[in-house]
């Protein structure tokens, strides 16, 4: 089979950020990415949700993961009185960053997130609320049969779980949306694999579930594959420039050096450094304390795996909103492109029995990098 | 362990074994702070040895039964299917044995012993508190000043869990340590009672469950179900996480005792799930989106049977299913809880009904999953 016609990352992105997929309900990314995926490879759903594609190649077996998660609500009880319903945010988002944002559930039905104010204080979580704007919804039932919906326009029960604002805009070179994070990562990911028509590595791409709740689906995903490397792609954001670690967006990808659960492994770093120099792609780097990616998980699995992390650089811009820099998106998949097509290695495009000389080298040479510390 | 196998009547074919209150009644009675399940685990034995195909207790002290293997051919089935060729699935039904206690850590001079937590528990509930301490279950009090010799305004202070000691009357250090070692461990001294259809005791969570599950395996399962006991829940989920391993199931069923809402003042959503209202599912907690197609199964069971479920609250708490469904590639999971008032305190409430309507759920779920659960 050959892969389809590439489709433009310019209109890949809205696809993917205007698809539902809070922490553990994936479902509308899963659809979307088998779509822009037609094609190119077997694709496996399991348990926690992941969505892997294979692309067989002659090398090492390549772990590529992008989380498919973005944060969302979860109705956790009704308040009849007052036609609102207590939430509890799924996924890394603070409280004050949601109130106001626009929450859309599977089936289309819209509520607002609004909050008990305090005076003088920021939101919390216990005081977060969705606006169902309809008065008293009704009580009873469960989360299937709502879903269901008997006409009833915005009737909300406990458990149910909806998505935050997912209309992205384009500002001049940047796109905006509130769930760049991931959906930027996926979508340099399905155009890496698209374009690769050459492959060094036995390609196994993972589409991860509840990564916001915990880095879940990275952990079984990469069970499963056993990758002998592993490269993860996630976004940066930053939201106040105190936070940041040098890194611009519109300046190129960002290679982490530590994260949390994660510091950089020294083969793979110069994978990477290959690949970005093989394909004239700017690198930045990347260090962050208190948050992470899928990383932690993928690279303590089984018996340990080489791991890099690309991630993309985006603002946070207040309330859900984020800006990405376009030029940093689609350099993101030139490099990953790079990468698959075996440019990081120290062979260049690898066979399989080369694959093999290559890992030696490099193992060679991560001894002596370890000796000599990180320059 | 293999046990003997009991013939069964045919009278109660297709309908749900009967709830074991008899044993809900000795497990709450038992002693098993996390890391010190072996008399409960003993209780467990007894009840179940008979009914399973065989038991072992792993390395780090979870009950392990199997049963219903071979009449439902899922062995075979599985090696010899090809295809989509729809099998049994192997289910792990899993409650915890453990409860939250505390620990002697220090026997001080004067003859007091310090206390560390094991598990969740509020420091509010403890001054005064009546303990069993030990193995032979020597009684001792959670001392605190009586009113008048409390200084103004400490009466509404809370005591530090650290401050704590247990007093068991002993004048000296030498004279403690004849009765108590340091590591011993300490529950609450309730004894188990009826009212009407409420159940008072301590550790219903989750000797509730624990009953729960030793009651279903009285009859043989329609799919292979592989039963385990779990030990160091309260502590981090750390029996279930080996268990799930070695187990590796197709699908895993989690069996609590979870906090029921309500309370004075509380409002109708705030009182959510409630005592008596039946079994409650989970949708998401802190360590589990529960699978929603196993849910989905729950709660249509639960309507065809008329048994009525209820929700727990969303976000709170985290059980043995979260480490289960992140075990291997990952096993969908999912929550069935009894409703309890007052978990993690000295006596807990529950609704004997509950009981019965979670045994039922479960087994008619149990068959329903042996028809139509397929693979992704």
């Amino acid at each position: 089979m050959s892969p389809a016609a590439p489709s433009s990352l310019e209109s890949t992105l809205p696809q993917l950020l205007s698809a539902f997929g809070p922490p553990g309900r994936e479902s509308g990314v899963r659809s979307v990415l088998r779509r822009l995926l037609r094609g190119s490879g077997p694709f496996h759903e399991d348990a926690t949700g992941n969505l892997h594609v294979r692309r067989a190649g002659p090398g090492r077996r390549l772990l590529l993961a992008a989380h498919m998660d973005a944060p969302g609500v979860i109705v956790t009880r009704m308040e009849p009185d007052r036609g609102q319903a207590r939430i509890a945010v799924l996924g890394g988002r603070k409280p004050s960053e949601l109130v106001g944002a626009l929450t859309r559930f599977e089936d289309d039905r819209t509520a607002i997130v609004t909050w008990e104010r305090k005076d003088g204080a920021d939101p919390e979580a216990d005081q977060l609320l969705l606006e169902t704007g309809l008065g008293k919804p009704v009580r009873g039932g469960s989360p299937s049969r709502a879903r269901a919906g008997s006409g009833a326009a915005v009737r909300l029960e406990v458990g149910e779980v909806a998505a935050l604002d997912e209309r992205p805009t384009r500002m001049g070179d940047y796109w905006c949306a509130a769930n760049l994070d991931n959906r930027a990562g996926c979508a340099a990911l399905v155009h890496a694999l698209m374009r690769g028509r050459r492959l060094s590595y036995d390609v196994h791409a993972v589409f991860t579930a509840q990564s916001d709740l915990g880095a879940r689906g990275a952990t079984t995903g990469a069970y499963g594959i056993e990758p002998e490397l592993a490269v993860v792609v996630d976004v940066a954001t930053w939201s106040e420039p105190k936070e940041t670690s040098g890194f611009t967006p519109g300046q190129g990808p960002c290679v982490a050096l530590k994260e949390q659960g994660f510091l950089a492994h020294p083969e793979m770093l110069e994978l990477v450094r290959k690949a970005a120099r093989a394909a004239r792609v700017p690198l930045q780097y990347l260090i962050r304390e208190g948050e992470g990616s899928d990383a932690r998980a993928v690279r303590a699995a089984r018996t340990g795996v080489p791991t890099a992390v690309i991630a993309i650089p985006a603002r946070r811009s207040g309330g859900v909103w984020s800006l990405m820099h376009a030029r940093d998106l689609a350099q993101t998949a030139d490099l990953l492109a790079a990468i698959l097509a075996g440019s990081g290695d120290a062979k260049g495009r690898g066979t399989g029995g080369r694959a093999k000389r290559t890992r030696a080298k490099s193992r060679t040479k991560q001894r002596t990098t370890k000796r000599g510390g990180r320059r | 362990m293999t046990g003997r196998r009991i013939p069964r009547s045919g009278a109660r074919r297709g309908a749900a074994p009967r709830f074991r209150e008899d044993l809900l009644e000795a497990l709450s009675n038992e002693s098993g702070v996390s890391g010190d399940e072996e008399r409960v685990r003993a209780r467990i034995v007894d009840a179940v040895r008979d009914h399973v195909d065989s038991l072992e207790v792993d390395a780090m002290g979870n009950l392990v039964a199997r049963i219903g293997f071979e009449s439902t051919g899922a062995g075979a089935r599985r090696n010899g299917a090809a295809g989509r060729a729809r099998r049994a699935p192997h289910v792990m039904l899993c409650a915890h044995m453990d409860e939250v206690g505390v620990m002697v850590i220090s026997i001080e001079k004067e003859g007091r012993l310090k206390l560390r937590r094991a598990g969740g528990i509020d420091p509010r509930i403890m001054p005064g508190q009546v303990l069993r301490v030990g193995t032979a279950g020597l009684r001792g009090v959670v001392g605190i000043l009586p009113p008048h010799l409390t200084a103004h305004g400490d009466d509404e202070k809370v005591i530090p869990f650290d401050d704590l000691y247990l007093d068991i009357g002993a004048a000296s250090r030498e004279e403690a340590s004849e009765h108590v070692a340091i590591g011993d461990y300490a529950v609450f001294d309730t004894v188990y009672e009826r009212w009407g259809q409420t159940r008072k005791g301590k550790a219903f969570d989750d000797r509730g469950g624990c009953a729960v599950l030793a009651s279903l395996v009285q009859e043989r399962p329609p799919v292979p179900v592989t039963a385990v006991w779990s030990v160091q829940e309260e502590v981090g989920l750390r029996g279930a996480t080996a268990a799930a391993r070695r187990v590796a199931p197709d699908l895993a069923l989690v069996l609590e005792g979870t906090a029921s809402g309500e309370a004075p003042g509380a409002s109708e959503g705030e009182s959510a799930p409630r005592m008596g209202g039946g079994p409650t599912l989970t949708v998401h907690d802190r360590t589990l989106m529960a699978d929603v197609r196993l849910v989905d199964l729950l709660q249509r069971v639960g309507d065809e049977r008329k048994i009525p479920t209820q929700w727990k609250r969303p976000g709170v708490g985290g059980t043995d299913a979260g480490r289960i469904s992140l075990s291997g590639v990952g096993v969908p999971s999912a929550v069935v809880s009894l409703p309890c008032r007052y978990i993690h305190a000295p006596a807990a409430y529950l609704d004997a009904r509950d009981a019965q309507r979670t045994v039922d759920l479960v087994w008619h779920t149990l068959h329903a999953l042996g028809k139509e659960w397929s693979e992704r």
